[in-house]
């Protein structure tokens, strides 16, 4: 456990912590579940739905948001946190077209996250941002990406990846059924997205969000009954492959 | 008398005795607004136990109306969660009273009409052995109101042949030890019994020059005078509000002699602990 002078401020421990980023890093796994695939030709970010109070409007509790045309991210953590960084990032990516006459490239943005996020946790009474991003999108070269920023500053490219609450299950899911084939077609993929997510969302597709960014097209955000119908077919296609093993038992 | 650097002239003290005492007393003569204003004050905080079902007050104490061979005291919301998962979830509890107090820690401004859900210090009986208590006590009890608390719960002559258990939180930074405190683990659990109390606790004793507060070190108090057999369990934590882990740090608890055989389910409890920490949680905005 950390000394208490540890607390306040980010300064190393003498074992060469930074407690306050590994708070940070707590804070995440608050937030619920997103995940973000890397296809072929598409890119999928899907996200657990919060739940909102009664006299809430709905609209105005989102996890995924677009950064440009191209870009999009969903974050878990902190909302605050969240809405600064994403204000900081659309004004970069607005301010990047107009100096140099092109949009941003889905690293170039992942980049200016991180290092804003490194800022603060190098800074004197500051506190590090309380969110992990899950940046994705096509660069011009037709290329999709998918990037994860945390709370300490670092970024890296997935194939796929999970950050929130049950990131850990999300992420073993992801490492067993991520094949070749399984990101083929964009319609597999966006099944795998939700797939994911049905192993730690409670009551199902309710509670599911989804966005898509396909090649040269804008963000998509699925509708309720476009995730539902996805929701049913990955059911009828489960209790089929259930069938098949009981005669193969049988 | 003194003059001081500004040119007023000031009372110095003096330990020979003043010269001016009759204009001491003078001043210190109430006048009827004061002792109004006082026994309102008074009033306003005054401990009043009041029988479930009617709401009247009792006229005699809780415990000389209800003898108790044991009592189970959960002081804080940590320690009130930890008693409503696991041990009122595994018997009928029946309420039998509550005390209405308020102070200046009580969020409500209109005392005549607090209602049940502010009042929390409620007592219950277990249907099944009438002379088990337990009191799940959420409000902060201000020092001159402990006594009427103890008075009205205890009584003036307590029976001895009960056994006391209080359970309670406390924040880890009044903790003193001479050990780093970066190897200090919290929550942890820390006990501290009266003389009469002849088992072993559950955890390591609470060492000196560590000491309790509040109304949980009033009821030792008196359980040490009254010769009554008690214990506490305190609870370092650096969460103070309702927190899953600081509530299942109680857990050794579950094994001791006190809530042995008052605890059923361990597994169901677990669950609606975990139910009761997620009501808490959906109501907040900060994380998404």
């Amino acid at each position: 456990m950390a000394s208490r002078y540890d607390r306040a401020i980010t300064v190393f421990s003498p074992d060469g912590h930074l407690f306050q980023v590994e708070y940070a890093q707590e804070a995440v796994k608050k937030g619920s579940t997103a995940v973000g695939i890397r296809g072929a030709n598409i890119v999928v970010l899907g996200v657990e739905k919060k739940s909102v109070a009664k006299l809430q409007d709905e609209r105005t509790v989102r996890k995924i948001c677009a950064l440009d045309d191209h870009v999009c991210m969903a974050f878990a953590g902190l909302t605050a946190d969240a809405r600064v960084v994403i204000n900081r990032a659309r004004v970069e990516c607005q301010s990047h077209k107009l100096t140099v006459e092109d949009p941003v490239t889905v690293e170039y943005i992942t980049r200016f996250i991180a290092t804003l996020k490194q800022k603060y946790t190098q800074s004197n009474g500051r506190r590090p941002f309380g969110i992990s991003a899950l940046i994705v999108g096509f660069d011009d070269d037709g290329i999709p990406r998918l990037y994860q920023t945390d709370p300490s500053g670092t970024y890296h490219a997935w194939k796929a990846n999970a950050i929130g609450r049950s990131a850990k299950t999300v992420r073993e899911f992801l490492e067993k059924n991520y094949t070749e084939d399984a990101i083929a077609n964009d319609n597999e993929a966006i099944k795998l997205a939700i797939r994911a997510l049905l192993e730690v969302v409670q009551s199902g597709g309710k509670n599911i969000e989804l966005a898509i960014i396909r090649r040269n097209q804008p963000l998509k955000m699925f509708s309720a009954k476009e995730i539902e119908l996805q929701v049913t077919e990955i059911e009828k296609e489960k209790e089929e492959a259930e069938k098949k093993k009981s005669k193969k038992i049988a | 008398m003194a003059a001081t650097f500004f040119g007023e002239v000031v009372k110095a003290p003096c330990r020979a005795g003043t010269e001016d005492e009759e204009e001491e007393e003078e001043e210190r003569r109430e006048t009827p607004e004061d002792r109004e204003v006082r026994r309102q004050l008074a009033g306003k905080r005054e401990v009043r136990l009041l029988r479930r079902q009617t709401k009247t007050s009792l006229e005699v104490s809780l415990l000389e109306k209800y003898p108790c061979s044991k009592f189970i005291i959960a002081i804080g919301n940590n320690a009130v969660a930890f008693l409503s998962s696991f041990v009122m979830n595994s018997g009928v509890w029946e309420e039998v009273g509550c005390a209405k107090l308020w102070n200046e820690w009580c969020r409500t401004t209109d005392t005549t009409h607090l209602s049940p859900t502010e009042a929390f210090c409620v007592f219950y009986h277990l249907k099944s052995n009438p002379s088990v208590f337990l009191c799940q006590c959420s409000c902060y009890v201000a020092e001159d109101q402990q006594y009427q608390w103890l008075e009205k719960v205890f009584g003036s002559c307590p029976r001895k042949n009960m056994q006391v258990t209080i359970l309670t939180c406390r924040h880890v930074t009044d903790y003193k030890t001479s050990e780093s405190t970066s190897s200090l683990h919290s929550p942890f659990l820390k006990a501290l019994k009266t003389q009469n109390f002849k088992e072993p606790p559950c955890c390591s004793l609470l060492e000196q020059p560590n000491i309790v507060h509040d109304l949980p070190a009033a009821v030792m108090s008196y359980c040490q005078v009254w010769k009554i057999p008690a214990v506490l369990y305190l609870c370092y934590t650096d969460v103070m509000k309702l927190d899953l882990i600081t509530v299942e740090a109680f857990k050794p608890l579950l094994s001791s002699r006190s809530l042995k055989g008052l605890v059923k389910n361990i597994p169901q409890s677990t669950e609606i602990l975990k139910k009761l920490m997620t009501t808490n949680e959906i109501q907040s905005n900060i994380y998404t």
